[in-house]
């Protein structure tokens, strides 16, 4: 069980929320035409409100919800994080969908596999899984809904 | 020097020959048909039933699937076609006009005129004039009397700004001198036609098909029609120039498919024959009718002068009504 | 049409049509398919029903028909599924049954949770389409009743409900809720055509609320799949409680009252066009959270949750297709798909479409009807096989999750650019999570932003050139009644909070959501 996080943690995030609100405030008060930004500026300010109350609340050691992020947890997402922003952002269009999917499969299933890594059958099962739940995939979307997808390099 | 235009050349060549190669076999999967309005709007449902034979083998032998992308009166769907579309001829989209053209006109999106290439047009849908079945107006003289004497005071509602409907309602509004408030909605022909039947406005503006089906079903009257000429579906509904206003058909809805700009000429002109025929298909003219929708099928050159045209009258429509 | 007698006896008459061999097998076929359809992460109903109108082309119009009633039907069901095992809801209308039917799961009760929520859904979509049979002509008025001003007042009423929705943090609760109101704002402004806050070209055509959907609930479960590193299990509980149907049953019938205010509310609100079905469970389950005596342990795994939650979305199935069948009126944006499924088959719907085409209306209606109850037993047999994805190693759940909320996010608009949004949202959220922000006040705001502004400038439009906006906006005795229900709400929550204040600090060591069980 982890207890909330340190004051200095919450203020992070508190801080953060702070700045995109008055980034917000200023962009609604100042672009044109008015009219279009008539709800956005409503929502702004009470956005502000919160955001500096939310701000006073973490900075007096108030906020308790919340676990935080510890250093050990985001050693271990930040391989899968990597991998996901790598697949969704540059790899899924330039391979393809489906090559790509293929790939990433196999990768995020291995790196958070227990099984060995030294071993062949691990590997055998670990591709037959991939395979089997890309057919599925292409199954559903490719020939069941017509999706097209984009086809980049392979497919 | 001359070595080098002697490889440009061929460099021309070869890259020209390899997109006949693709052509030979175009298409050879399934083509995606953009629609700038949510699933379910006249737009989309027309477009689902023009392309449905499109995977008989002597049109394209190859399904055409629809995509939405709604919003902000079709600019977020013509935007990404423009600019995100892949010219391969595998990305279709369908074209609004007046609505796309008179949008470029005002400004802030990224198409204009030239950024598209038309293939052919399927339907012309006039802009009516429609009231709640239960309104005290019978006729367009007596709402356009109401609006003299009371500016300001009729709503006029309608699938958005810059679109056909407003553009019939701006042109309304010069003609008869009276000031209406025009009311654009954001769930586009179907909300303001709820609008309408509701009596949350005094009247509207909507889509002849659509207005037509409502008739039928006792919801609301029709009054009047933006169009030069009676319709087929609506023979007894004047037009306007016939009340006496001069209002032309600019703002009549054609709508069609087109390519991006920098499509092959070769998949152009192989969709440019086959798609005219696949929309004169039998249960395709069958389906339409049925559905109450005004046919009209123009060829690419057709579209072209149309196009040229509309962009004339729209540019000086609207610099006048500014 | 006239008297209820007289519709009973037209719509048993044409029972038969549903039992044609090739119906009954459409039937069949959509309920099935419908149910997976809305399990997969990435899919709604919405999208379901719109990527199965092709196949309806080669139907006659009447199992067309049959075919999209039935996937409607047991998409909104299906959804429950990823909902409780995954926390994934399928569709906006299964976020309130993730709240609570997730803790369920984590407890090993996967399968009671399901148990319950497709009996729940069952009731509360057969007595919603008994309503469509039975009162269609005087519910048609009701729905047309519903203006500008009252949608408007409809969407505040929802915003009051941000602040006391699975947060345990009030303030975080509201910043939410802001946070999904702006993120509704970005792109054009559907009504002026202005654009606002594009930072990115992805983001022109605003964020849409499926994709924001995938990345806010799907992606933050795939990080948190990582974060328990190289480990066996995806769900923390070790064992799956077998569950007995009849110990459900028998459980749902001590819950008549969640029940009741679930089918009541998904009525009313699946009624009333364009506010749709969205947000019926969400309403449902906070009204049964208030009106409940242990209301400290909603969020917690509560029974009552999912089942508020789940009969509100599909009581909410039926009325809300009596504006589109009597007035030709889409009510939500499933009606709307449904429109262009019966247009394209040359069939207008209006208030002559029982008297023109009887069989059709009345097949399609009964094939929603023996669906739902098609879909409670096929549901219930899933259910048990179903619970077993807490068994999948959580490797291979992460990398499926994340293989499908690409392409579920892909596919509502064939754009990259959502993709892209999606992914991001997703890890803000994960990190806004670990810090006591909540999805659900978020994905609220961002489905009643559009309403309440839509609503509020075209009624300050019709306003302007009518009465003006006070009378517009405070006069008419359905004005008072929503503005007496958005001040109800609000005071309740300040009273409630007030006084649940010392013991949000307390809870928060089981912060919900963002807890690491190890």
């Amino acid at each position: 069980m982890t207890a909330t996080a340190s004051r200095a943690q919450h203020l992070i995030p508190a801080v953060a929320v702070l700045l995109l609100s008055l980034t917000v405030v200023w962009l609604s008060f100042t672009r044109e035409p008015a009219a279009a930004f008539l709800f956005p500026r409503l929502i702004a300010s009470v956005m502000f409100l919160l955001a500096v109350w939310n701000c006073v609340r973490a900075a007096l050691g108030l906020a308790r919800v919340g676990a935080g992020l510890e250093l050990e947890e985001c050693l271990r997402i930040a391989p899968g994080v990597l991998v996901v922003l790598v697949y969704v952002l540059f790899v899924a269009r330039w391979l393809g969908f489906y090559t790509a999917s293929l790939g990433t499969f196999i990768v995020l299933y291995s790196l958070y596999d227990p099984a060995s890594h030294f071993k062949l059958t691990t590997w055998l099962h670990r591709i037959a899984i991939s395979l089997i739940f890309m057919a599925v995939i292409y199954g559903l979307f490719a020939v069941l809904l017509k999706v097209q997808t984009p086809r980049g390099l392979y497919f | 020097m001359k070595r080098r235009t002697l490889f440009a050349a061929a460099l021309a060549a070869s890259l020209a020959s390899v997109g006949m190669v693709r052509a030979a076999d175009y298409p050879d999967r399934p083509i995606s048909v953009m629609v700038s309005y949510g699933a379910g709007g006249a737009t989309d449902f027309q477009a689902r039933i023009v392309t449905m034979v499109a995977g008989n083998e002597e049109y394209l032998g190859q399904p055409m699937v629809i995509i939405n992308k709604p919003g902000a009166g079709g600019r977020v769907g013509w935007n990404w076609f423009a600019s995100e579309a892949e010219a391969d001829g595998y990305t279709l989209a369908a074209y609004n006009i007046p609505h796309f053209i008179a949008q470029s006109i005002e400004g802030g999106v990224k198409y204009e005129k030239s950024s598209f290439e038309p293939i052919a047009n399927w339907g012309a849908d006039p802009a009516v004039v429609v009231v709640p079945a239960g309104s005290e107006y019978n006729d367009i003289e007596s709402l356009v009397a109401f609006a003299s004497e009371n500016p300001g005071k009729v709503t006029l509602s309608g699938a958005g700004l810059y679109v056909g409907h407003h553009i019939a309602a701006l042109q309304l509004e010069k003609a008869t001198g009276a000031k209406m408030a025009y009311i654009p909605t954001a769930g586009g022909g179907a909300a303001a036609m709820k609008a309408v039947i509701a009596g949350d406005v005094v009247a509207g503006i909507n889509n002849l098909s659509d207005a037509f089906r409502a008739q039928e079903a006792g919801n609301v009257k029709i009054l009047a029609v933006a169009d030069l000429e009676r319709n087929e579906f609506l023979p007894d509904v004047p037009t306007l120039m016939e009340a006496g206003f001069e209002v032309d058909n600019a703002s009549v809805n054609f709508r069609g498919v087109m390519v991006p700009k920098g499509t092959p000429d070769n998949v152009i002109d192989l969709l440019a024959a086959k798609v005219p025929e696949m929309f004169a298909n039998a249960r395709v003219t069958g389906k339409m009718s049925a559905g109450g929708s005004p046919m009209k099928i123009m060829t690419r050159d057709e579209v072209i002068a149309m196009w040229d045209a509309r962009q004339e009258t729209l540019t000086e429509l609207l610099a006048g009504l500014k | 049409m006239v008297s209820g007698v007289g519709v009973a006896v037209e719509f048993v008459q044409y029972f038969g049509g549903v039992f044609e061999p090739i119906s009954f097998l459409l039937l069949l076929g959509g309920t099935i398919g419908g149910l997976i359809l809305g399990a997969t992460p990435g899919l709604s109903p919405t999208m379901a029903v719109a990527l199965l109108i092709p196949f309806t082309f080669q139907l006659a119009p009447t199992q067309g028909l049959i075919l999209l009633g039935a996937a409607y039907t047991s998409t909104v069901a299906g959804g429950a599924v990823s909902a409780i095992l995954l926390k994934i809801p399928g569709a906006p209308a299964n976020i309130a049954t993730a709240l609570d039917g997730h803790e369920m799961a984590r407890r090993g009760e996967g399968a009671r949770a399901l148990h319950l929520s497709f009996m729940a859904s069952g009731i509360g979509g057969v007595t919603g389409v008994l309503l469509l049979i039975f009162l269609t002509p005087v519910l048609a008025q009701w729905a047309l009743a519903f203006g500008p001003p009252h949608l408007f007042w409809m969407a505040i009423l929802g915003v009051t409900v941000i602040g006391s929705l699975d947060s345990n943090s009030f303030v975080k609760g509201l910043l939410s809720g802001c946070l999904g109101l702006w993120l509704s704002m970005i792109g054009y402004d559907d009504i002026q055509g202005a654009q606002r806050f594009i930072f990115h070209d992805a983001l022109t055509g605003g964020v849409n609320i499926i994709t924001a959907l995938i990345g806010i609930f799907a992606i933050p479960q795939v990080i948190n799949m990582f974060a328990k590193g190289r480990v066996h299990r995806a769900i923390d509980a070790v064992a799956v409680d077998r569950q007995p149907i009849s110990s459900s049953a028998a459980e749902l019938t001590t819950h008549t009252k969640p029940l009741a205010i679930g089918t009541l509310v998904g009525s009313v609100i699946g009624l009333i066009p364009g506010v749709g079905g969205q947000i019926a469970g969400l309403l449902a389950y906070d009204q049964t959270k208030k009106f409940s005596r242990n209301n400290e342990s909603f969020g917690k795994g509560e029974p009552a949750g999912v089942i508020a939650a789940e009969s509100a979305n599909n009581a909410m199935v039926g009325p809300s297709l009596v504006p589109l069948l009597t007035l030709s009126i889409p009510g939500s944006p499933t009606a709307a798909v449904l429109l262009g499924g019966l247009l394209i088959h040359g069939i207008f719907p209006g208030s002559d479409l029982f008297e023109n085409h009887p069989d059709v209306a009345w097949t399609f209606i009964n094939s929603m009807l023996i669906g739902q109850v098609l879909m409670v037993f096929f549901g219930i047999w899933v259910a048990s096989y179903a619970a077993r994805v807490a068994r999948i190693p959580s490797s291979i759940m992460a990398a499926a999750v994340l293989v499908l909320a690409l392409f579920g996010a892909y596919s509502v608009q064939q754009s990259m650019g959502d993709v892209h949004v999606m992914v991001v949202l997703g890890i803000a959220m994960y990190v806004l999570e670990k810090f006591g922000f909540s999805a659900a006040p978020l994905v609220l705001g961002l489905i009643l932003g559009p309403i309440a502004e839509a609503n509020f400038i075209q009624g300050s439009m019709i306003a302007a050139a009518v009465d003006g906006p006070w009378d517009y906006f405070f006069t008419g005795s359905l004005n008072i009644a929503l503005i007496t229900l958005v001040v109800a709400s609000i005071l309740w929550s300040f009273f409630t909070s007030g006084r649940a204040a010392p013991v949000v600090g307390e809870r928060s060591e089981r912060a919900k959501s963002a807890e690491e069980v190890s």
